[in-house]
């Protein structure tokens, strides 16, 4: 397992924000994580839009057999070549997956657990065989497991900053045809777009993103950093763009978050503590979010309940009203007992309202309440119709 | 063979065979993925329970790793309630963070706890055979040899117990419903049977083999038969034979015996994935193949039924009419003078009798889709069979 060493025990905010600027280390996984952050918050939106959230899962394992037999082949540990044969592994799992949807009757959930963990037990199958192997270059590639953010150095950064660079211009450059392809597929063929080349550049993407973390948060968790900040800005906005853009900050702050909690702990691996941060986001923006979250659905919910109570009353007291000359009429606020939806409470709001008028222990409906009791129950004659 | 080496084939068999019951069923009910997330949810129950018993094997903390599992599903179900996010996101979301907390928790107690997380995900065959039971001192075989017996045991009496209710609640949950069964029950019964069954093997072969053994050996039998009781022998059969011979492939590469069985268990599938009868991809790939020739060769007939006129059924024009590539044209050719369906006189391609009357039937059968005229046309054409 991974800790950034040699910072634990430094709480203080401000020494830690002078550290990241000042330490190689911390910066670049700082950097590292918040860039990897950015670059699967994108392109996890797609995922998760498209319904392929748990692809990220199967393409993460599936990439480990590529990375042992790089290793095989080069017997060097170099990260680029390492990284490029868990892309090619990637892939082939990716297609494979397809293959088995398409051509056979198997689900897709069968499919991609198939595929999951048949490549990672051949993949633990090659690492425990070079483990065997008299090489004293063979240690560490367990790494790739769960990640090791401390083995982070810059030339791998670099290499994200210029994996999300070319993402963010593909992205840009072929924003209309993702969109239309994610939304209305058939609309999009019948527009003449190639779907099929669209559909693999964005799942061949999805791959580089998920390989490309595979380093720091490793094959297990690789899925979450995926999905997680994609599923907490989903909550958020309506909009393509805005959520794009949003999960690909809440994928940065889990990053910085994350590094910066494990960090200032003893024995606390980055990888999950970074999955954690982001399951914080989806959690607060399942919670909170105004529109969608859970929070203020209820309150949503309860005030309906009231205001429906609350027309009930007066529904109740119009029909009362109705069968006198004068509106005005007052009556005891006893016959309403038996009506269901009244309460203390209901009364008092009506009267707040200027809707009915108390005196004693009578009512009368106000002219204004009258009217509105009327128009009610007009529109929801109107509604049933 | 000494006698760890049977041992350790054994154990590797009962657990395909405890994986493969629930893992049909899982597969059938498109929950597949449900096992990988359980399979990685565990970890903290395992975590908690080692810390109260320090014993792997103790059945506390099977139950509680069990109950986490069960808990997984009850999460994700939730949350996809919510309509907040789609049920596989709700998978991706909900192990992950649970694994994490699992992973945080043996990191922060390193010194106390001598769990190893590869160890959880891969487990350790090997070892099994060390780890003995003693009933009042008298040696009664491996620990998990007992544990995953007797979870197989119990596996095997629900199903035989419960094998009408399974089986109509997975193939019509609203009659299962209406004739009074409860399908809440027995999705709930299944995904506990799968978390105990996880957690009692996850010691022996480790999470990734778990997932493995349960849904490899049932898609690949779900690809040859479409029996349940079939399916489940199969199954069955398929999961022991991975077993052994993962557990040989293993002894002779010296390597990961849980990775060498899903090793085996990938080249099986691949195998009935390329060659199964009727739904290898091979036979698909053919099936198509032949449709689409059948297709034109439909097509070229009808052609030639719709037209009269000589200048029309000339060679030549039709390859200019048609435009079919050489192959594609030589094909439907040969396939309909194979048939004696056209003849060729002076270059001037015509319908024969046989031909004439074949066109009408197949118009017919599209357009009514009755196919009793075209029994004896099934032998032949593919395209007539589905």
């Amino acid at each position: 397992m991974d800790e950034i060493p040699a910072f634990a025990g430094i709480m203080d905010l401000k020494d830690y924000i002078q550290l990241v600027f000042s330490d190689y280390t911390l910066r670049t996984i700082t950097l590292g994580t918040a860039i990897l952050g950015v670059v699967t918050g994108m392109l996890g939106s797609f995922a998760v839009l498209r319904k392929q959230s748990l692809l990220g899962d199967a393409i993460s394992h599936a990439a480990l057999p590529g990375i042992a037999i790089a290793f095989l082949i080069t017997g060097a540990k170099d990260s680029n070549t390492l990284l490029l044969g868990a892309l090619v592994s990637g892939l082939i799992g990716t297609f494979w997956i397809r293959g088995i949807i398409t051509k056979t009757h198997l689900k897709s959930d069968t499919a991609l657990g198939l595929i999951l963990s048949l490549f990672f037990g051949f993949g633990m199958l090659l690492l425990t065989f070079i483990q065997k192997q008299p090489n004293a270059n063979q240690a560490g590639l367990d790494k790739y497991l769960f990640g090791q953010a401390a083995t982070l150095i810059e030339s791998d950064v670099w290499l994200m900053a210029i994996v999300t660079g070319v993402c963010l211009f593909v992205l840009l450059l072929f924003w209309k045809e993702f969109k239309i392809l994610l939304f209305d597929k058939d609309y999009a063929k019948t527009l003449g777009f190639n779907t099929k080349t669209i559909d693999i550049l964005i799942t061949s993407f999805i791959v580089l993103a998920i390989v490309l973390g595979l380093q720091t948060v490793g094959v297990v968790l690789m899925s979450a950093m995926l999905l997680a900040p994609a599923a907490a800005a989903r909550q958020w906005t309506n909009s393509l763009a805005k959520m794009v853009f949003l999960a690909a900050l809440f994928g940065a702050f889990s990053g910085v978050f994350g590094t910066a909690i494990s960090a200032s702990q003893n024995n606390l691996s980055t990888g999950p503590v970074i999955v954690l941060v982001a399951a914080v986001f989806v959690f607060v923006s399942f919670v909170f979010s105004p529109t969608r979250g859970l929070l203020f659905k209820q309150i949503r919910f309860i005030k309906n309940r009231r205001d429906l109570e609350l027309h009930k009353t007066l529904a109740f007291m119009y029909h009362i009203a109705e069968t006198h000359e004068n509106i005005a009429h007052p009556h005891e606020i006893k016959i309403l007992n038996n009506f269901q939806g009244f309460t203390k409470g209901t009364l008092k709001k009506l009267v707040e309202k200027n809707y009915v008028t108390l005196k004693g222990t009578t009512w009368s409906l106000t002219a204004e309440g009258f009217e509105s009791a009327s128009n009610l129950y007009n529109q929801s004659n109107k509604k049933d119709e | 063979m000494s006698s760890a080496q049977l041992e350790i084939q054994i154990i590797a068999s009962l657990v395909a065979i405890a994986c493969a019951i629930p893992g049909t069923f899982l597969v059938l009910r498109k929950m597949a993925m449900i096992s990988d997330a359980i399979s990685h949810s565990i970890l903290p129950g395992i975590v908690i329970g080692f810390f109260i018993t320090q014993d792997l094997n103790s059945p506390l903390l099977i139950l509680l790793a069990a109950i986490t599992g069960v808990i997984t599903v009850v999460l994700v179900e939730y949350i996809q309630k919510t309509g907040l996010v789609k049920e596989d996101t709700a998978i991706g979301l909900v192990f992950p963070v649970l694994f994490s907390i699992g992973v945080i928790m043996i990191a922060k107690n390193a010194n106390d706890v001598h769990l190893d997380i590869d160890a959880v995900l891969l487990g350790e065959l090997a070892f099994a055979p060390f780890d003995r039971l003693l009933i009042s001192g008298v040696d009664v075989g491996p620990k998990s040899l007992w544990i995953i017996g007797s979870i197989l045991f119990i596996t095997i009496v629900l199903l035989v117990a419960f094998f009408k209710e399974l089986k109509l609640s997975t193939f019509d949950k609203g009659l299962a419903a209406s004739l009074g069964f409860s399908p809440v029950i027995i999705h709930y019964g299944l995904m506990s049977v799968s978390s105990i069954t996880t957690v009692g093997a996850f010691d022996a072969v480790g999470a990734i083999l778990v997932v493995a053994l349960m849904i490899a050996p049932a898609a690949a039998a779900y690809l040859l038969t479409t029996d349940l009781k079939k399916m489940l022998i199969l199954s069955v059969v398929f999961g022991v034979f991975s077993a052994i011979s993962g557990y040989w492939f293993a002894h002779w590469l010296d390597a990961s015996i849980a990775g060498s069985i899903t090793t085996m268990l990938g080249v099986l599938f691949l195998a009935v994935y390329l060659f199964a009868p009727s739904k290898g991809i091979i036979a698909v790939m053919y099936r198509e193949k032949q449709q689409r020739t059948e297709v034109s060769l439909l097509t070229f007939l009808l052609h030639l039924k719709n037209h009269d006129d000589e200048r029309e059924r000339h060679v030549n024009h039709l390859n200019e009419h048609i435009n079919w590539q050489k192959v594609r044209s030589k094909t439907v050719l040969d396939l309909a003078l194979k048939n004696n369906m056209i003849r060729i006189d002076n270059k001037i391609v015509s319908l024969t009798t046989k031909g004439d009357e074949f066109t009408t039937q197949a118009i017919d059968y599209i357009m009514t889709n009755e196919d009793s005229q075209i029994e004896d046309m099934k032998e032949d054409f593919f395209l007539f069979r589905g």
